[in-house]
């Protein structure tokens, strides 16, 4: 990763800016089930290997901003949300995402599904997530 | 006929260029995205950039970002297979480097 940052330093003009966008690290995917009068959250999605990785994107920023060839220009995080009709949906919605595929904790996908069935009609899955922007100026 | 399901495991489309805009525009810049995929962001941003190199390591998300470049008829990007390390360490500078979910 820090290989990957300097080469791209290497080829931006002074002043140019690098912008990584990634999942966030500590807010992990929410699952909710949204009935017509209320949300009920289900479970959090973890990513085998997840962490890991982050961690070592994170260090790897900090790395060439220590190095001198980066100053930090900001960071935003954002959230975004998903609605989906059934568990079907959610499904297909898990089959999208490139591996590492995210995961419900044991026993939190069947809640999910009784949840689901005692539901009454119009509801919805809502999938929460939460990217972080981080962007570098190039000195 | 049921309907197209239309379901992405991404941020909405424009949600991510409003986002980098907060910190440089993109209009009429030279930009290099690295980890482009199958060109999901790219196709977004690259009407109003000057020009863009895009690669990702993965032979078929390229193939699939050509079949939507030739769709589309957006000739300012150029889609290669490769990553990053690959990248001749001299040429012509990049406005902004973009590393699209793939740090």
């Amino acid at each position: 990763m820090v290989h990957a940052l300097r080469r791209a330093g290497q080829r931006l003009r002074p002043g140019g800016r690098l912008i990584s966008i990634r999942p966030h690290e500590t807010q992990l995917p929410l699952v909710s089930v949204i009935t017509p009068s209320r949300r009920i959250p289900v479970a959090r999605l973890t990513t085998p290997g997840f962490d890991d990785r982050q961690s070592a994107a994170d260090a790897a920023l900090e790395r060439v901003v220590a190095e001198g060839r980066f100053a930090r220009n900001g960071i935003r995080n954002h959230r975004y949300r998903s609605l989906l009709d059934n568990p079907s949906q959610l499904r297909t919605y898990l089959e999208l995402i490139i591996p590492p595929r995210p995961r419900f904790p044991s026993g939190r996908r069947a809640q999910l599904l009784d949840l689901w069935r005692s539901s009454p009609r119009g509801s919805k899955i809502e999938i929460a997530e939460w990217i972080v922007l981080t962007a570098l100026r190039r000195r | 006929m049921p309907a197209a399901l239309d379901i992405s495991a991404y941020p909405p489309d424009g949600m991510e260029v409003r986002l980098i805009e907060r910190f440089t525009t993109l209009k009429g810049r030279r930009i290099l995205e690295v980890g482009c995929g199958d060109g999901r962001l790219t196709f977004q941003y690259a009407p109003t950039a000057r020009e863009v190199l895009a690669f990702d390591p993965d032979r078929a998300s390229i193939e699939d970002a050509l079949d939507e470049q030739a769709a589309l008829g957006v000739s300012n990007v150029d889609f290669r297979v490769g990553s990053i390390e690959h990248l001749p360490a001299r040429g012509a500078p990049f406005d902004i480097a973009l590393f699209s979910w793939s740090l």
